[in-house]
């Protein structure tokens, strides 16, 4: 059970308040409501490069790190194609040292041309390190354009070429600060070893007197219904084939997303999964297979990826994954086997519910998605979910006309 | 109010750290435990000493460790997963260059049946050639894929020199050596490894006496004698060693050399000094390399501590053409710790930047357990934590300074570049 209080400034920032009496932490964490999806299609890349510009200096404050670290504090922050999440944990008597730097860069950055032209560069390097000089690094970059024709969840969140990272210029860094960052976009989660209270009168102090922004409203076309099957070839220099399968679903809100959630578990979920045991172990056509699924807030993608074993082609490769729903559809799941992954479900939920910082980011995603209110009660969606509901989401979720195939081929 | 003006801060001072307590499942064979948790989670580690220094062809340590419930004459290893799967278990099977283990974990209300699950297969291993076949064929690939990456590459060959080949902590497995794992080298490693000789238990959760004595009678069937290879003879190679990668855009680089042991008088001390260079964000190579010239997206330092020795390194990913201005600002670096006092003001953010991150990393019950694991597995006193606090709040800059002049010459160092 976690527990948590809000209170609302009049300038429209949501502040959630998470008490935990057994750590000497306290974590701050800022979720803005902007991610890759609200980005310009010609300048793609820039939720996150702004996410490290945030780093840069506020207008009061040269340098965000290095007063955190003297009061013995770490933070980090994340961009997906949804939000951008910004946490520091610190010992919990030096809150206000957090809240003063998380305040004024809300109230406004330094918007310095070095900051811009240094973290251009390591943006530039990220995108060589982790999407392009790995092995199949760069499968997103190519896969979410065939999956998505129209709406913004067809980029990656590193943005689509190295190009529109050149390309940002700093007018652009301030009307997307101006745009998205203002207060009544955000929701500020405070956990740990910290009083309501102390924590109502200190957020006052530093937030109150920031002004409230237009309030950003988003006008995203959804993505028509996928109505044939969608297939790319890449070669790459890599050790082994490999195989992405795709099949649209409904997004993070909807009851497909618990539904999805537990069929890729059933297919997948360890190695008593069903795949591994047959495609892996069994049959031998794969050296490693899994489905799971991508929760976006817009639209949820089941997937299945697997790396072929030597010699196997990749039409045998894709009958044994379209295989192995069919048996699931036409045979279905046994009452033990249900069991079995909600198990394994409540374990792993346990151990997550450990961390205060999973807690305070749980709090801060659940409240952008305007479902705090669910944040006790989800778990038990799970356990109303029925055999027939989830073979009627697989017959319906795992068509031909819903399907995009991505292989790679070595060469 | 004055935006400018920092809030005042206080310094992390005492930091309690759980202990915990220490069961005697037979004369041989201990647990430590730590029922102090907020929730029905329950974590149980058995570790052996079964890392690869005890093995005596490449790859046997890893997949016995990994093949450990693949079978018995009984069970299948679907069939043992299956049954662990369906409690709600997770287990996960770790191995190093000194240590191999199981860790369990589950609910309070499950986790005895499925140590009952465990014990019982963990017992009556078989290693059937089927499963390691296809564990072949898995690592293989997996290989294979990690071989593509400049970062192993480098690290890979960083391995092999910093404790030279003929150490057993040098030895890197090659394609070649996955073909010749046989099960009979499988079943003697475990037979005189996790049969014959004894583990130690950690656990954190709150669990029924009926479990602790459960723990006991298993206890009873171990080994009991205790594995004495210590490795000696480390043969660093010092200078710079290039391993090219054709079409690879970024090049892997990691200068290090072999260091002084946790049990050292200038460890905690050199911990610090790393931690200026290059062991957090706020790190001189970070604001430096990647904060001031955009070279890497990371470039870090660290120590590596293992049973027999240790070792210091920096690591970072930088574009080809900036490859030599990189190692130059390194050794610029190093330099400025050799020849400049570090300011009272970078000095003070360091000291609160390590307690602050002690802090982190003691919260919670299976973080204090961790702790308390690096303290036994590297034979420190119980003092360790407290040692190292005081160390972070009385080291000077001079201190600092003469370790610099100590440790940090360039004549000394390994360099792999791979890319």
């Amino acid at each position: 059970m976690i527990q948590y209080k809000t209170f609302t400034l009049n300038n429209g920032l949501k502040v959630i308040h998470h008490q935990d009496k057994t750590t000497p932490m306290a974590v701050v964490n800022t979720i803005y409501n902007v991610g890759a999806r609200d980005e310009n299609e010609s300048r793609t890349g820039f939720a996150h490069l702004f996410e490290h510009l945030m780093f840069g200096g506020s207008k009061h404050i040269e340098n965000f790190d290095a007063p955190l670290q003297l009061a013995g504090g770490e933070c980090n922050a994340f961009t997906s194609n949804d939000i951008t999440n910004y946490y520091n944990t610190l010992p919990a008597e030096n809150l206000e040292t957090a809240l003063w730097l998380e305040s004024d860069r809300m109230l406004e950055l330094a918007f310095t041309p070095k900051s811009l032209e240094v973290q251009r560069q390591v943006v530039i390097e990220e995108f060589k390190q982790r999407y392009l000089n790995q092995p199949y690094g760069d499968v997103w970059l190519q896969f979410r354009p065939l999956i998505y024709k129209t709406h913004p969840y067809k980029w990656a969140t590193i943005g689509k070429s190295i190009k529109h990272i050149e390309e940002a210029t700093m007018e652009d860094v301030k009307n997307f600060f101006f745009k998205h960052y203002g207060p009544q976009n955000a929701t500020l989660v405070i956990g740990g070893n910290v009083e309501f209270e102390d924590v109502k009168s200190l957020v006052t102090k530093y937030y109150a007197d920031i002004p409230a922004r237009d309030k950003y409203t988003r006008h995203i076309t959804p993505e028509p219904k996928q109505t044939e099957t969608r297939r790319l070839n890449i070669d790459r220099k890599v050790p082994a084939n490999a195989i992405y399968m795709s099949f649209r679903m409904g997004n993070r809100l909807t009851r497909d997303h618990y539904l999805g959630d537990i069929t890729s578990d059933v297919l997948s979920g360890g190695k008593s999964s069903r795949l591994y045991m047959s495609l892996v172990k069994d049959k031998k056509l794969f050296t490693n297979i899994s489905a799971y699924i991508l929760g976006g807030i817009e639209d949820g993608i089941f997937l299945f990826s697997g790396h072929l074993m030597e010699g196997v082609d990749f039409e045998t490769a894709e009958e044994s994954i379209l295989n192995e729903i069919e048996i699931l559809i036409t045979k279905s799941i046994s009452d033990n086997e249900l069991t079995k992954v909600k198990n394994k479900f409540q374990t792993a939920k346990a151990f997550q519910d450990q961390s205060l910082l999973n807690r305070v980011m749980d709090l801060a995603m659940h409240d952008q998605m305007g479902i705090l209110d669910k944040i006790n009660t989800e778990k038990t969606i799970y356990d109303t979910i029925k055999v027939d509901e989830l073979i009627n989401f697989s017959k319906e979720t795992f068509t031909p006309t819903n399907m995009s195939v991505l292989t790679i081929k070595a060469i | 109010m004055n935006r400018t003006i920092a809030p005042e801060y206080s310094k992390a001072q005492n930091i309690d750290l759980l202990v915990p307590q220490r069961i005697k499942l037979t004369d041989q064979i201990d647990l430590y435990w730590l029922n102090e948790t907020q929730d029905d989670t329950v974590k149980l580690d058995m570790t052996w000493d079964a890392g690869s220094k005890y093995q005596s062809k490449k790859l046997t340590a890893s997949f016995t460790n990994a093949l450990l419930l693949a079978g018995t004459n009984k069970l299948s290893a679907n069939q043992i997963s299956e049954k662990i799967d369906f409690q709600g278990g997770y287990v996960s099977q770790d191995l190093d260059k000194d240590q191999g283990g199981v860790t369990l974990y589950g609910l309070s209300n499950k986790i005895e049946t499925i140590f009952d699950i465990f014990s019982e297969n963990f017992s009556n291993a078989i290693f059937p050639e089927s499963e390691v076949e296809k564990l072949i064929d898995i690592r293989k690939n997996g290989f294979k894929i990690s071989m593509e990456k400049v970062s192993t590459l480098c690290r890979q060959e960083f391995n092999k020199h910093i404790f030279g080949q003929n150490n057993e902590y040098g030895k890197v497995a090659n394609l070649e050596d996955f073909d010749n794992v046989t099960v009979s080298d499988l079943q003697h490693f475990y037979k005189s490894i996790y049969l014959e000789t004894k583990p130690t238990l950690f656990l954190v959760g709150k669990v029924n006496q009926s479990f602790i004595e459960k723990l006991k009678t298993w206890a009873q069937t171990l080994g009991t004698s205790k594995s004495t290879v210590v490795n000696t003879n480390f043969e660093q190679t010092k200078g710079r060693i290039e391993i090219p990668k054709k079409d690879a855009i970024q090049t892997s680089i990691r200068i290090g050399r072999l260091m002084v042991q946790k049990n050292h008088p200038d460890y905690y001390d050199f911990q610090i000094l790393n931690t200026i260079l290059g062991g957090y964000f706020g790190s001189r190579l970070m604001a430096n390399i990647r904060e001031d010239k955009g070279y890497t997206y990371g470039i870090g330092s660290g120590l590596s501590v293992l049973d027999d020795s240790a070792y210091f390194f920096i690591s970072t990913e930088v574009a080809k053409e900036v490859v030599d201005n990189t190692i130059t600002e390194i050794y610029i670096e190093i330099d400025k710790l050799k020849n400049e006092l570090v300011s009272e003001n970078e000095l003070e953010k360091v000291k609160n930047y390590l307690l602050g991150d002690f802090l982190r990393g003691s919260d919670g019950a299976i973080a204090m357990m961790e702790n308390f694991k690096n303290i036994f597995f590297n034979n420190l006193s119980q003092d360790y934590y407290t040692e190292f606090i005081h160390a972070i709040n009385n080291i000077t800059a001079k201190q600092l300074n003469h370790l610099a002049n100590k440790y940090l010459d360039k004549t000394e160092f390994l360099e792999v570049l791979a890319g």
